[in-house]
């Protein structure tokens, strides 16, 4: 068997070991963008912050393909999958053959029209290679700029702010993680940011920058300007599918892959943040891009190309973020719908900071929020994972005092 | 291989295992003197109260696989074969909480810790403990434990027993009578007085 993984992100590692555990002597080649070894993608904002050194990012050996004898060819990436003939072309010219082909691609951040090519120290925060250019002009740097308030932006705004300098946030809703928290969260959030000096600016835009060679204002939709001298551009990311035809596997947001992660052409499989996998607590499909389900999604679609039939479970949309002195967990449907089926149980504790917030589907849970007071969220979450009808009263779920216990008879 | 079985109908909830836990994971393995230790010392085991009050020493199942160290960013989980144990890297641990997201029972807490760098909080939780095991003694929730709801046995052995238990109860002779007839007399006297305190 020719196995193919297209990726070297969490994904694609996780199915090319998931692989090598059932068939030893397949064939197995990885094509990867990114030539450091295989390292934790959620990390680089800690790198950012000098929390950890890059020796830390690394998740396996720079000796894994040796080890589990898969061909690398890394500094490449693909620019045409021909279905049919189950081959693919590169951009250095290569042609690569498979039988078996997992596309783990991830996603690449959205550029902003604001954006010229040449102009130096605006960023993505993607990769560990953006981190460090980040680092290396980082000395220089008097004021930062975050653009977008979502998860990336987030953690780019707190690294900068444990470095010491001074950050603004520009971000669309009136406050941070809007597609993770409500209302209360959000603004225990920013009231947390802002506390440690964040500026943080709402409904605006950057519509241009000035500077000849580097970065040194921003102009912003509501007419007045900001001085800069490093932008970081957070406004999501998109499934890197580029090199995927439509009319020939199924692609919505992105490629549609069924319970076995298998797409609709048969033998090629989708992982992680490229792939629309069901959604557990909506039904429907969605990109869940996490790292914990890009993992799963990985493993799981190894086994499958392996020929060991083993079903996905759906994803679940999850974080856990620490703000300096506030944790927050979150998961599943926040915002429910405005229907009566959907019944949401909430509590605020000022005194402690905590909050908690339960929304139900009829008897099942299918979202939380956790702000303090997280180490329970995990029963919480697999609660709303294993879809378990629940007959114990919702204030004892709200209730700090809940544990495991609670759960049993 | 012996496992610390949980038997959680026979769990009073005295906490007793908590606190020989944490005495175990001290610098000084004596709670006169752990109390005092910088940082203290704390369990890995929990009792939890259920509806009515009654407990349960909820620790590390150690599961295979497991879902904290599939979910771990760094890599700091890992598994000791031989003993069968789940285990964290304090000096890998970065303290980011995605295990809690990961853990069905939420048994991994957050704090600073004699095996970690001094001032740094990390992910802790149950380790069977190795040490303790190596110098041929039980887990210390196991030692500590008087009403046999945690045991260290083979999970064969502690099968049979379970399933001989079930099978003595349900025969024609036994009279509907529980496994554990006084524990659950108590679990029913709690449960009572929840009734009651609620009216």
């Amino acid at each position: 068997m020719n196995y193919v993984i297209v990726g070297n992100g969490v994904a694609g590692i996780s199915a090319a070991e998931a692989i090598r555990q059932l068939d030893p002597g397949g064939r197995l080649t990885m094509i990867a963008a990114e030539t450091f070894p295989p390292y934790c993608r959620p990390m680089i904002s800690l790198l950012l912050e000098g929390a950890v050194t890059p020796e830390k990012l690394p998740i396996r050996p720079p000796s894994f393909y040796e080890q589990l004898q898969i061909q690398p060819i890394l500094g490449d990436s693909v620019v045409s999958l021909d279905v049919p003939n189950r081959m693919m072309h590169t951009r250095q010219g290569r042609t690569v053959a498979f039988d078996r082909l997992l596309i783990a691609t991830g996603a690449d951040p959205n550029p902003i029209p604001a954006m010229k090519p040449g102009m130096k120290n605006v960023f993505f925060m993607r990769t560990e290679v953006q981190v460090r250019q980040m680092l290396d002009v980082l000395p220089q740097v008097r004021q930062a700029l975050v653009l977008g308030g979502g998860l990336v932006g987030f953690k780019a705004a707190y690294a900068l702010l444990h470095r010491g300098l001074q950050a603004t946030m520009l971000i669309r809703s009136d406050y941070p993680l809007a597609m993770q928290v409500d209302d209360q969260a959000g603004k225990m959030i920013l009231k947390e940011l802002v506390g440690h000096g964040l500026e943080v600016k709402v409904g605006v835009d950057v519509t241009g920058f000035d500077g000849v060679e580097k970065v040194t204002r921003a102009h912003l939709s509501d007419g007045t300007d900001l001085p800069c001298d490093l932008v970081i551009v957070s406004k999501g990311v998109s499934p890197a599918l580029s090199f995927v035809s439509g009319d020939q596997i199924k692609v919505n947001q992105g490629i549609v892959v069924d319970e076995y992660l298998a797409t609709t052409a048969a033998g090629i499989f989708a992982a992680g943040d490229v792939a629309e996998a069901r959604d557990i607590t909506r039904g429907t499909c969605r990109i869940n891009a996490i790292w914990p389900e890009a993992v799963d999604q990985g493993r799981l679609a190894g086994m499958n190309m392996a020929g060991r039939r083993v079903a996905y479970r759906g994803s679940l949309g999850r974080n856990v973020i620490r703000i300096f002195d506030l944790d927050v967990m979150t998961g599943g449907l926040v915002h429910p719908p405005a229907e009566p089926a959907y019944e949401v149980h909430s509590a605020l504790d000022l005194r402690r900071r905590t909050y908690r917030k339960l929304v139900f589907h009829q008897d099942r849970l299918v979202g939380i929020i956790m702000v303090n007071a997280i180490d329970q969220g995990g029963i919480l979450l697999s609660l709303i994972r294993s879809r378990m009808p629940l007959a114990i009263p919702r204030e004892q779920m709200l209730s700090p005092a809940f544990n495991y216990r609670t759960l049993l008879r | 291989m012996k496992k610390v079985m949980v038997h959680p109908e026979r769990c009073v909830g005295c906490m007793q295992c908590m606190a020989a836990c944490a005495t175990a994971h001290s610098q000084t393995k004596c709670l006169l003197t752990a109390i005092a230790e910088t940082p203290l010392p704390k369990p890995r085991v929990h009792v939890g109260a259920g509806l009515y009050g009654e407990g349960f020493p909820n620790r590390c199942r150690h599961c295979d696989p497991a879902p904290c160290l599939l979910a771990c960013l760094p890599g700091a989980i890992s598994r000791h074969r031989d003993t069968d144990t789940v285990i964290i890297n304090p000096d890998i641990c970065i303290n980011c909480a995605s295990c809690a997201m990961a853990c069905p029972f939420g048994v991994i807490r957050y704090h600073q810790d004699m095996t970690a760098a001094p001032g740094k909080t990390v992910a802790v939780k149950c380790d069977n403990c190795m040490a303790r095991q190596r110098a041929g003694l039980n887990p210390a929730c196991v030692e500590i434990c008087k009403s046999g709801a945690l045991t260290f046995e083979e999970p064969a052995a502690g099968l049979k027993r379970k399933t001989d238990e079930v099978a003595r109860s349900v025969s024609v002779c036994a009279e509907g009578l529980p496994s554990a007839p006084g524990f659950a007399l108590l679990n029913a006297v709690k449960k009572a007085q929840a009734g009651l305190s609620k009216m």
